[in-house]
């Protein structure tokens, strides 16, 4: 329920316009953006209050209502051809974020709360992000660095890049790589069909490690003292291993070996491409 | 907004006078939703930015990235403000969605088979001069770093600096791949 | 002592060079009649390059573009998924209990995401040994077969009516991730045609048809959110 709208109207005609204000928020408070062609691009400061600077066609108006939840910015106005809007927003960095378009790039740089982001043909790009964060686009590559928490990244046709994450990591796409680096898990999922993946992260005790690919390679680090059951399956594929490790298990397309205690579970699969485990660092994706 | 017009070098001439402002004025048509004014533009910039999208990436994806840069450009139309000629603004919006292009393309298998991508091009128009025909062939074979450095700097008058940013590397690399592409395209054309 | 100055060449030749540099340089060219040489080579490339023209492509790419950002007559793209779909839909023969007991769950609603997944409580069904899984029931192949591939056709047809919403890029895009995952489908049931008692092969398939069922899903939800 919405218990005042403040309503931002754009002035001369023609020519594309400019919007700006500043709104002040209360503690808890949520934003929420839905864009359809443009770019959302989030910074984040330390003022109770959020800015709004919006550059539009003349014949939109921007829309900020507000209420106890939050806030929630949309373009109004003319029927045709649809919004296209760039923000530019600078909120609390404890403000949990609600971010949506279509043809829209979206960027957040400095967020310390929940992120959810989802476009359709547009990149996604996020620094930082804790608690739940989950990025989505189809036609657009989707990048993470510096969060923690409840992970989920998901694109179509493009690449899904993660560094400096800590938390349960779930990455999927179809048609794109899966990098991911400085990752601090015990349950992490990577899943492609087209494209290569690469981990170098933890592998800690009790954890659960998956990577799947079809046509695609897999590169995964095994730190030394980890403790881990490994199963390399794959159909055409060649497995290889910076270490030497001693297999416990073999049947046709699949093998599974120990290192010690094997107290982490770890899956690597590959329909077609090669699977190759190294110590952390050493794992890149060329040869 | 990664739309600078400062610092590039461009080697072609610039439109004259008169022509500049019939574009100006159909750039603000089509940022208001005229749909015939962006149609003039695109037939104005389609052979510039067809020929940097196979330069760059090749022939096989250039038809499909050329639509992206145009569909792109209709929607980020409405922040194109006018303080540059709108061809600079527009080819500064398809190098970047060409150069966001390529990794999709890195990762795509060999083996998997676009049927967009494996229409062949057609025969190219009769009267392109052989000449540029063979150079442009033997930039097709060229590594594709090396290519698109090549491509920036001596096509489309880029510094080094700018292209460093661009294609993530140092300019050092910049340097050393542009010299390496004009060393092997040296030979090319000298069969 | 050549190559270190052929190196410095293109740098010469776009006045990168301090004047020190220079001045060495000419003077080495003054004495080095292949270096000269292949200074001319390079200037001769990039006045080639500068003189390059731009060609159009053989096609048109304007109806492509127009219908991308909904300006074609009735903003509807005009291609018809039905001729495609007939030869995209595959009648699945998924002879092995695993992948079918699991295509089963999965139409219940994504049980079976746990059941690839694993919780984080239990372990995970993937990390069994070759041995047939125990949580595989006989659901009766034929049947289970045929409500995979009507789950498919429901999608599908869902994704026709609304097609229409969805502009000719995201169209595109999503028929050619779907072509990606129906190929690894292709792969994986003739791999396992072979070899029909594969535990892997028989989760892959099943993982990827799940990843169909979820495009196909996506599509919908985004066909349905544009109306």
């Amino acid at each position: 329920m919405l218990a005042t709208l403040a309503t931002l109207t754009a002035l001369a005609l023609g020519a594309p316009q400019q919007t700006d204000t500043t709104l002040p928020v209360r503690s808890g408070a949520r934003l929420e953006v839905e864009n359809f062609g443009g770019e959302i691009a989030v910074k984040t400061w330390s003022r109770s209050a959020v800015r709004v600077t919006a550059s539009h066609s003349s014949r939109d108006r921007i829309e900020i209502g507000a209420s106890d939840a939050g806030l929630h910015v949309k373009a109004e106005g003319h029927r045709g051809p649809p919004h296209v809007v760039d923000y530019e927003i600078t909120a609390p960095a404890w403000m949990a974020l609600n971010l949506s378009g279509v043809y829209t790039d979206i960027t957040v740089e400095g967020a310390q709360g929940e992120i959810t982001a989802e476009t359709v043909h547009g990149e996604v790009k996020v620094s930082g992000g804790s608690g739940n964060v989950s990025l989505k686009s189809v036609q657009g590559a989707v990048t993470l660095e510096k969060a923690r928490g409840r992970i989920d990244l998901y694109s179509v046709n493009e690449e899904i890049k993660a560094s400096d994450v800590s938390g349960d990591l779930t990455a999927e796409t179809v048609n794109g790589d899966i990098t991911l680096r400085q990752i601090e898990s015990s349950n992490t999922e990577a899943n492609t069909v087209n494209g290569d993946i690469t981990y170098d992260g933890t592998i800690k005790d009790g954890g659960r490690y998956r990577f799947a690919t079809h046509g695609g390679s897999l590169r995964v680090s095994v730190p030394e003292k980890a403790n881990v059951a490994v199963s390399v399956s794959t159909f055409n594929g060649e497995f290889n291993s910076c270490f030497p490790v001693q297999l416990t298990g073999k049947a046709k397309h699949r093998f599974n070996f120990t290192i010690g205690s094997g107290s982490a579970r770890l899956e690597l699969e590959s329909f077609d491409g090669d699977i190759k485990i190294c110590r952390p660092g050493a794992v890149s994706k060329e040869e | 907004m990664e739309l600078t017009t400062s610092g590039v070098a461009t080697l072609r001439r610039d439109p004259d006078q008169a022509a500049g402002d019939a574009e100006g004025a159909d750039a603000a048509l089509a940022a208001s939703g005229d749909g015939r004014a962006f149609e003039r533009l695109y037939r104005v910039h389609l052979a510039r930015i067809h020929s940097l999208a196979r330069r760059m990436i090749g022939s096989d994806a250039a038809d499909d990235v050329t639509q992206d840069v145009f569909i792109r450009a209709w929607t980020k139309l409405a922040t194109f403000r006018g303080e540059a000629a709108f061809g600079t603004w527009l080819f500064r919006l398809a190098v970047n969605v060409i150069l966001a292009r390529r990794t999709t393309l890195g990762s795509e298998r060999g083996r998997y088979d676009d049927s967009e991508g494996a229409l062949e091009t057609a025969a190219r128009p009769a009267a392109a001069p052989e000449l540029s025909l063979d150079l442009e062939e033997a930039m097709s074979r060229l590594p594709d770093g090396a290519r698109q450095v090549f491509v920036l700097h001596d096509l489309e008058g880029y510094r080094h600096e700018e292209i460093a940013k661009l294609l993530g590397i140092v300019p050092g690399t910049s340097k050393s791949q542009l010299h390496h592409a004009r060393m092997a395209l040296r030979k090319h054309l000298d069969r | 002592m050549n190559d270190q100055w052929t190196d410095r060449l293109s740098e010469y030749l776009d006045d990168d060079l301090s004047s020190a540099e220079v001045t060495a340089l000419e003077a080495h060219l003054a004495a080095c009649a292949s270096c000269r040489a292949t200074l001319d080579e390079l200037r001769r490339v990039v006045a080639r390059a500068r003189a390059l023209d731009d060609r159009p492509p053989a096609t048109d790419l304007w109806p492509g573009i127009a219908t991308g950002i909904g300006l074609a007559p009735g903003a509807h793209p005009v291609v018809s998924l039905g001729q495609r779909r007939a030869r995209r839909r595959l009648s699945f023969t998924v002879p092995e209990l695993a992948a079918a007991a699991i295509a089963l769950a999965m139409l219940s609603g994504g049980a079976a995401r746990l059941l690839l997944r694993g919780s984080k409580a239990g372990p995970m069904a993937t990390t069994a040994t070759p041995a047939p899984m125990p949580m595989l029931v006989n659901a009766g192949a034929p049947g289970t077969n045929a409500r995979y591939a009507a789950a498919v056709a429901d999608l599908e047809r869902a994704l026709e009516q609304g097609r229409g919403r969805l502009d000719t890029a995201t169209v595109r895009v999503i028929e050619k991730n779907l072509s990606i995952i129906d190929r690894a489908i292709r792969e994986a049931q003739s791999a396992l045609a072979a070899d029909p008692g594969n535990a892997y092969l028989n989760l892959h398939l099943a993982e990827q048809m799940r990843r169909k069922l979820e495009l196909l899903r996506r599509a919908n939800a985004l066909a349905g959110a544009r109306s």
